[in-house]
């Protein structure tokens, strides 16, 4: 249990930069994700913490402590693999009993933590197998468990669901935050799966081209992305071009009103952008509302479009619904989503939620920023 | 009717026949091609045996008929040179330990410039004639070293000649050992050498026994490179053969120590894949 500081962590591979002046502030106990595409920096940042690379530059700090140069066997952490690399030649139980033994632990005690562990991840009477004869999930488990018996301050996750199928990916993923909530552990947990991520943590950090892009709660990352990279990037998102017209300030939140075409939209803006300014708009399928024809609107806008192609996808129809030449994907679901079959080419009203308004950077500068 | 009835029930009954001769003859076949096969394998065992086999039982042939009395010289005048065989041997696979696993790991692990340039260097031992190897150690050793005819000198030679048999299946191990058991060792709260000893060394064991089989073999049985080297105190049990045949003829008591050490070694081959193959490897990602 500890409290895990990045600050302006750098490491340069000759001229390329895997990771760029990343900065994370991780309270102790709690689960943080780091979020993004492959090469993005994220196993990077996580093997600085662990202390198996060091960094160019910047500080990671353990409680307040400087550990930069600390070796990773006295940074009491606990390391999860994607490749579980349990020792092939060791039994289960010696797998698990390995850190321990290395601390020379009283054999009792080494031998009552085992068994304790074993309990831990129901892998109980498994001791004696050799990890080859495990399954793949069991073989994670036992990971887990070697990891947890040493008792380590901050528990690090490289991808270790990766490698399992899709059941036993789900399944795993809560037993891994319910071991986490239990063990009141600080975690850092690696992923490119959104879902993974979306499902276990108390916040999430996007990275990208060794950047954090956004820091912040599952609906943060969802519902405010702080960038162009995370709006795109994290679930599906309908973009617009257009020009700031209006600033709207209501109830603290700031809005926008965005025109872009014959689409005049407000929009939710967390970078204060100005009337005149050129942004993007995004909007998430599912927040598209297709009315049904009876429904009178409020005094929200709405818009007409043309529905060009309808696809059945059982608990959900993806629709896309062409409005004045530009084409966006509309996801509905619930009851009133059977209503809606059968009716291309025919004119709907839309109604438009929790669209976005994200200031619009110019290729020059994004190019510089991946450099 | 009924003899319709029977005509039907007799084809039924050839047709029923018919595939039984059929797998008969494909038995018969096989059996043959089974005899073939086997006599073919068993023919090369006997071929590769029989020089053993020749000399075993020549070592058995004394004045007085079929004794065993010749192997009383194996255990009494041949004990010394076959005790120096296993000494040298020992020392040798020590010290090609000791050289080829931090080159291995060197190699392996480090970015070293020009790293095929120095392995085939040090493969070079591999390519060189006996004979030549044992005339540049004669050279070496009287106007460099000083230590012809030495103890030194010969396991020098031996080891000289043998490591990179250590080298080349530690090389290999290492190379498909994944660095993340080190990791996750080093994570799990052991130091570097923590992490050597119980881990990396462990999963070596196949590479390692690799090496210390082959280095037992090529030294325990080296014959050419010791002709030049050793010195009159030094005979080792293969040289001892060699010098008695010279000068003795084929005696049955020379027959009797090269029978015991070609059982020495077969002995200590099937010893080493029964113990490092089984209970060692087991769940090693090797097997």
């Amino acid at each position: 249990m500890a409290r895990v500081e990045l600050v302006e962590v750098t490491k340069r591979y000759g001229q390329t930069i895997a990771v760029d002046h990343v900065s994370l502030d991780i309270a102790e106990g709690e689960f943080v994700t780091l979020l993004g595409p492959s090469g993005c920096g994220k196993t990077t940042t996580l093997r600085i913490v662990a202390g198996l690379i060091e960094p160019t530059e910047g500080e990671i700090r353990f409680d307040g402590q400087v550990v930069n140069h600390v070796p990773p066997h006295r940074r009491n952490i606990g390391f999860v693999f994607q490749s579980h690399a349990l020792f092939p030649h060791l039994t289960v139980a010696e797998n698990i009993a390995f850190g321990l033994k290395i601390k020379r632990r009283p054999k009792a005690e080494v031998q009552r933590r085992v068994e304790e562990m074993l309990e831990l991840v129901n892998l109980q009477g498994f001791g004696s197998r050799m990890p080859s004869q495990l399954s793949g999930g069991q073989q994670q488990r036992v990971a887990l468990a070697r990891v947890l018996a040493t008792d380590p301050r901050v528990l690090l996750f490289d991808e270790p669901l990766s490698a399992l199928d899709r059941n036993l990916r789900d399944q795993l993923k809560y037993s891994i935050l319910e071991l986490q909530r239990r063990t009141r552990k600080t975690a850092i947990y690696v992923t490119h799966d959104q879902s993974e991520a979306f499902a276990i943590s108390d916040r999430i950090c996007v990275m990208n081209a060794g950047r954090v892009e956004q820091v912040g709660t599952q609906l943060d990352i969802y519902l405010r992305p702080a960038t162009e990279f995370v709006a795109n990037f994290v679930g599906d998102n309908n973009v617009a071009t257009g020009e700031v017209v209006r600033v709207h300030q209501r109830d603290g939140q700031r809005s926008v009103v965005v025109k872009s075409g014959t689409l005049e939209l407000q929009a939710v803006d967390t970078q204060g952008l100005q009337p005149g300014e050129t942004a993007l708009l995004f909007v998430r399928p599912e927040n598209i509302e297709v009315l049904s024809d009876g429904v009178v609107p409020g005094d929200e806008p709405v818009f007409q479009g043309q529905v060009d192609q309808v696809v059945f996808e059982g608990p959900t129809v993806r629709f896309l619904v062409d409005i004045d030449g530009k084409p966006f994907r509309v996801i509905a679901s619930g009851p009133q989503r059977l209503t809606l079959l059968g009716s291309t080419r025919r004119r709907v009203r839309l109604r438009f939620h929790a669209v976005v308004a994200i200031r619009h950077e110019d290729a020059g500068t994004t190019s510089a920023r991946m450099g | 009717m009924v003899t319709g009835g029977k005509a039907l029930a007799e084809r039924r009954d050839s047709v029923a026949r018919r595939p039984r001769l059929w797998t008969s003859v494909v038995r018969q076949r096989r059996r043959i091609l089974d005899l073939v096969q086997h006599g073919y394998i068993w023919l090369w065992m006997l071929i590769f045996v029989l020089p053993f086999l020749t000399t075993f039982a020549y070592s058995l042939r004394t004045p007085d008929g079929i004794s065993l009395s010749p192997y009383q010289h194996v255990f009494g005048s041949f004990k010394d040179n076959l005790l120096l065989s296993f000494e040298v041997t020992v020392i040798s696979i020590v010290l090609n330990l000791l050289v080829a696993l931090p080159a291995a790991y060197a190699i392996v692990r480090f970015p070293i410039p020009g790293k095929g340039l120095l392995l085939a260097i040090l493969n070079l031992a591999l390519y060189t004639p006996a004979a030549v190897m044992g005339i540049s150690l004669v050279i070496v050793y009287n106007f460099l070293f000083h230590i012809a005819q030495s103890l030194t000198g010969l396991i020098g030679a031996y080891v000289v000649g043998t490591y990179p048999l250590m080298l080349i299946p530690i090389i290999v191990a290492l190379r498909d050992l994944p660095q993340v058991y080190e990791e996750a060792a080093r994570c799990l709260g052991a130091n570097r050498l923590q992490t050597l000893f119980r881990v990396e060394l462990p999963l070596l064991g196949p590479g390692i026994s690799a090496g210390i089989l082959l280095t037992f073999v090529i030294v325990f049985n080296e014959f050419l490179v010791t002709l030049f080297v050793a010195g009159p105190g030094n005979t080792t049990a293969a040289l001892r053969v060699f010098n008695l045949t010279r000068t003795a003829g084929i005696q049955p008591s020379t027959a009797a120590l090269a029978s015991t050490m070609q059982i020495v070694s077969f002995v200590v081959v099937i010893a080493f894949f029964r113990f490092f193959g089984s209970r060692y490897l087991k769940g090693t990602y090797l097997i």
